[in-house]
């Protein structure tokens, strides 16, 4: 985190603050065992709270550095309970719950800000239904569904049938505990339950502290059972999510929020759908769009090719509204410009492609380096100078400057680092000359 | 004149910045406040338009 | 090194579900250990993970490993970094061996277990009987002559030269044309800023002039190109006078053309034009009539041309504005598909023109637009009828298209084009502007349509990645070269050196006669020349003659 910058162009001192991890970077080896035992699980940012994680973890399994870290919010020990499970199994000795954050002050030349993006808070289109309506959800999490590393394995799911799913496997526990305690009852008066039932019920048991307690146990169980049977067979109902709509410009091209386009969705959609008929050939994707902006190299072909060969339906219209259906099936709500006929299609699971955004905080951070903000949040530049910010030695590059596609961010980080190493060469040239000559005698 | 540089954010973009100026032979420092880097990008299953693995 | 006994630790990859999901992967390692010379096996979650790397450093360490197979996802993406882990733990990056069991055996035969673990089980068979026979290599080194060029004078060539000479580096600009400015010389106003299109590239050519470290040749062709990253040797004449220059990297700046619409649209360069003949009109401050009907898409987005030129909208659009500025009255429809107003300025510049009042009318590319003497039918998508537009002007929307000089320029450096004739970046996410050949980078509409902003940040970024090599002073070459290994068979017929692609080959005469040289920094590894020598004199370092047999031994041997 950084703290504080004050210097100029070629004479920068920065402040920057490393969190502490309570894990030793030096000593952990990344096995995970930690993680393993960890008794505390936490709904996990990376698979966009679709999946869990634990209070040890790591952000992702390739991440760098793949030391783990502790997330004090959660971890019993830092809560005040009685754990430290982690440091008993930790064979490298690594965890350290006594680790300060340390603070350290930097002398740069130049500054780059590379802060990225946030997701567009869908909520914020109620119409939509997104967190009220549990199968639409939002482009990310789409990704986490499909991705073969995911919550899934890649499996498109529904969140509803993700939700049910979790459902009878903890009803499936209670309902395991009830029975013991029915079979500690029959144990003690050698009588079968269902016996016992039917001689009290007629009874021929007279009634007793216990035999009142055995009874209600026994009418909770099979309620539970008749309960979990009925879940079962809803969740039997449904397993891969085919029928899948997708909404763009969620939060882009909209006077409410940003009235900007968000540049890269369109593409984004049409390759979710792309990788959904890819895993799972019944998948019947529509893509409900205003255009369809495929401005990069290959972009329009591989749109056409979404049509021809993968049978992808682009629907041209704005959706009005999503409503759900008795199975928590999301309705699409749209009118067809093409027929000019208000029409609506149900489907498994609805993904808003939400828009690119100024991400929160980044006031904190402008006021910090001193830089302007534009009218959209993002770091303001200028036209023939795209990566430089208000204040010289400070650029700008990928999505902090407003949306661009992978390929754009990856140029403009090669041009952001070109105009840093202006400055920095720009007042050592005896330094870069020498530098050349000394190892290019010829 | 100081010759490091710092880059605030280690997503796709602050990530080759950082190779670029490194393979240039200059000092680095890389600010990220997740615990990893990687970014938005280590999130997304495959990419457009060739279908390649993100990661 | 002394030939010693193989021992080969091999690892086997789960990636997550990428590879578990369809194959046994337990099985596969239990399967590894019944091999010949293999003395240690293990699986993982994912071996790319720090933890999955640990475990490779330590089998080689504890195991005594001399030769590591990894069966996982592909070379191209991870070779690299497995290397790097063996070298890390003290054995040569090249006694490495990788097996692809994802993208050509799990990710292509979904649905086919059994068959896809009897070809896995083929697969690192293979891999183990090469890498019994791998040799260490080493990392070549070669010198960067400190000095770039940029092709073309255009905003993007002018930018990229700039940012390199005001780092220090000398740099030769040629321009083909006599005068620098490219495009934008013809141009008007620009999209989407909205600034003076020959205020923005004189100021850019006056620095250009103006910068000691640029020396600059107009009316400038490119006759010769030989060599490799580091010693291009370049011969250019310019001014009727030929030149020869040594240059460590190229930029190829050469822009784009446009598309001349003959027999589309009634065009007649008069009554129906492109934008780029409305700048000029626009230039000059006179637009004949009140009815003006713009049409998109035309000859891109079709059968024979299948792309999107990214900037027509937004050209379009300006122009649209331009022409409501000059005559408030004038009636400016515009006919398109899907409009291309990416972004944040461009988005703002399509609002601007809604306001203004400009029409924008969605045509279907089944039912085109009809231009008449007087007026335009079009098919309207939304009232889901034809109607009639007048028109004193159509102006049509034309792509950019290739440069002529692609072709030749991409023949001289030996680079490729895409289908679409633009030139061709060697991996489209991560890196857009560096050409697959070494240090020859690409920016500006040579790479694909784009506006003077994306210009120049790309030619930025070209600057950034063709000063690597130059203020590193030397560069690094992976070994898997050709090498002659066996001289006394080589007749020096040249052969290999008509076929090579790379030029990496040369047919010297020594003392004991005429043989083939090899240019280590140039050659690619790629295999022609020694599948094509029938003397077996050239052998690829990693792919020898006996390591490839050995797989196709150990397959048939199932």
């Amino acid at each position: 985190m950084v703290e504080k910058v004050t210097g100029s162009k070629g004479d920068f001192t920065v402040i920057v603050r490393k969190k502490a991890r309570y894990v030793n970077e030096d000593l952990c080896t990344g096995c995970g065992a930690c993680a393993e035992k960890c008794p505390t699980t936490v709904p996990d940012d990376y698979e966009m709270g679709l999946g869990n994680r634990k209070a040890i973890y790591r952000h992702y399994a390739q991440g760098i550095p793949s030391v783990f870290c502790i997330d004090p919010d959660y971890c019993r020990t830092f809560q005040g309970k009685k754990c430290g499970v982690c440091q008993k199994i930790c064979q490298a000795k690594a965890i350290d719950y006594k680790q300060e954050d340390k603070v350290l002050e930097l002398k740069v030349g130049a500054i780059i800000l590379a802060t990225g993006y946030d997701l567009f808070d869908a909520t914020r289109i109620s119409e939509y239904g997104y967190g009220r309506l549990a199968n639409v959800v939002n482009s990310m999490e789409f990704e986490r569904l499909s991705s073969a590393s995911g919550p899934t394995e890649g499996h498109v799911k529904r969140p509803s049938d993700l939700r049910d799913h979790n459902l009878i496997k903890t009803k499936e526990k209670s309902l395991k505990k009830s029975t013991r305690t029915l079979a500690k009852y029959e144990k003690k008066h050698k009588m079968s339950t269902a016996d016992f039932y039917k001689q009290f019920t007629a009874g021929n048991i007279s009634d007793g502290d216990e035999f009142e307690k055995w009874v209600k146990q026994y009418e909770n169980v099979r309620e539970a059972t008749r309960k979990l049977e009925e879940l079962k067979a809803r969740a039997e109902k449904f397993d891969i999510a085919t029928r899948l709509a997708f909404i763009q410009c969620v939060g882009s091209r909209d006077f409410r929020f940003n009235k900007y386009c968000s540049s890269y969705c369109c593409m984004h959609s049409i390759k979710e759908a792309m990788m959904a008929k890819d895993h799972d050939a019944r998948t019947e994707a529509y893509i409900f769009n205003m255009d369809l902006r495929t401005v990069g190299k290959g972009f329009e072909e591989y749109k056409v090719r979404g049509a021809e060969k993968l049978g992808l339906h682009y629907v041209r219209g704005r959706v009005a509204e999503i409503t759900q259906d008795e199975n928590e099936n999301p309705i699409i709500w749209y009118e067809e410009t093409t027929s000019q006929e208000v029409k609506s299609l149900t489907v498994d699971l609805a993904v808003l492609a939400v828009a690119c955004e100024a991400p929160r905080g980044i006031e904190k951070v402008a006021e910090l380096v001193g830089v302007a903000l534009d009218h959209n949040r993002f770091f303001k530049t200028a036209p023939l100078n795209p990566l430089d910010t208000t204040v010289p030695g400070i650029f700008v590059c990928g999505c902090a400057q407003g949306p661009v596609d992978i390929p754009e961010s990856v140029a403009q980080a090669s041009s952001a680092a070109s105009r840093a190493a202006e400055v920095i060469w720009q007042s050592t040239i005896e330094y870069g000359e020498s530098h050349w000559k000394k190892k290019n005698p010829e | 004149m100081n010759k490091d540089i710092l880059i605030i954010g280690g997503g796709i973009a602050g990530m080759q910045a950082s190779l670029d100026l490194g393979d240039m032979g200059l000092q680095v420092h890389l600010v990220e406040k997740l615990t990893c880097i990687g970014g938005k990008m280590a999130q997304l299953d495959k990419t457009f338009p060739t279908n390649d693995c993100a990661i | 090194m002394e030939k010693e006994e193989p021992r080969i630790g091999v690892f086997v990859c789960k990636c997550g579900n990428n590879i578990a999901g369809l194959l046994d992967v337990e099985a596969l390692e239990e399967y590894s250990r019944t091999l010949p010379d293999v003395v240690f096996t293990q699986w993982n979650l994912y071996i790319c993970s720090d933890a999955g790397l640990e475990e490779i450093k330590k089998g080689i360490k504890e195991q005594n490993l001399n030769r590591v197979v990894v069966a996982s996802c592909t070379p191209r993406t991870h070779e690299p970094l497995f290397r790097s882990v063996c070298a890390e733990a003290g054995l040569n990056g090249y006694l490495f061996e990788m097996v692809n069991i994802r993208d050509q055996c799990s990710w292509v035969h979904a649905g086919y277990k059994e068959d896809a673990m009897v070809k896995a089980r083929d697969l690192i068979r293979m891999g183990v009987a090469k890498a019994a026979l791998l040799e260490p290599q080493e990392i070549i080194t070669s010198n960067v002559a400190v000095r770039a060029l940029v092709v073309g004078g255009g905003i993007a060539g002018l930018t990229a030269a700039i940012s390199l000479a005001d780092r220090g580096f000398p740099v030769i600009l040629l321009e083909k044309e006599k005068e620098l400015g490219g495009m934008l010389r013809s141009l008007y106003r620009l999209a989407p800023m909205d600034m003076d299109a020959s205020e923005v590239i004189d100021k850019k050519i006056k620095e250009v002039q103006d910068n000691p470290n640029i020396d600059i040749y107009t009316g400038a062709t490119i006759d010769k190109v030989k060599g490799f990253i580091g010693k291009f040797d370049v011969t250019f004449s310019a001014n009727g006078t030929s030149k020869d220059v040594r240059l460590g990297v190229v930029i190829i700046a050469t822009g784009a053309g446009n598309l001349v619409p003959e027999g589309m649209y009634q065009y007649d360069g008069h009554k129906v034009i492109t934008q780029w003949e409305l700048e000029e009109k626009l230039k000059a401050g006179k637009i004949d009539g009140n009815n003006v009907v713009m049409i998109q898409c035309v000859g891109a987005r079709s059968a024979e041309r299948k792309y999107c030129s990214r900037i027509c909208c937004a050209i379009a659009i300006k122009n649209a504005i331009l022409i409501k500025e000059l005559n408030s009255e004038a009636k400016v429809c515009i006919l398109y598909r899907d409009i291309m107003a990416y972004g944040v300025q461009n988005e703002d510049q399509l609002r601007k023109a809604k306001e203004l009042g400009i029409r924008f009318v969605k045509y279907d590319p089944e039912r085109p637009p009809v231009v008449n003497e007087d007026k335009v039918t079009v098919f309207h998508h939304l009232m889901g009828k034809e109607i009639d537009l007048p028109q004193d002007m159509v102006v049509l929307s034309t792509p950019l298209v290739a440069s002529e000089e692609a072709e030749k320029v991409a023949s001289l450096f030996r680079v490729s084009l895409d289908e679409n004739k633009f030139f061709l970046e060697a991996h489209v996410k991560l890196r857009p502007i560096d050409c697959a050949t070494d240090g020859i980078f690409i920016c500006g509409s040579a790479h694909y349509p784009k506006d003077v902003r994306e210009s120049i940040l790309q030619a930025l970024g070209a600057a950034s990645r063709a000063s690597i090599p130059l203020s590193q002073g030397e560069v690094k070459i992976e070994p898997i070269v050709t090498s002659l290994v066996n001289k006394d068979a080589c007749r020096g017929c040249g052969l290999c050196v008509a076929l090579c692609p790379y030029n990496a080959l040369e047919i010297r005469d020594t003392d004991e006669g005429r043989k083939v040289n090899v240019i280590t920094v140039a050659c690619k590894g790629c295999g022609v020349c020694a599948a094509t020598c029938y003397r077996h004199a050239l052998s690829i370092n990693s792919f020898t003659d006996d390591q490839m047999e050995a797989q196709i031994h150990s397959f048939l041997a199932a």
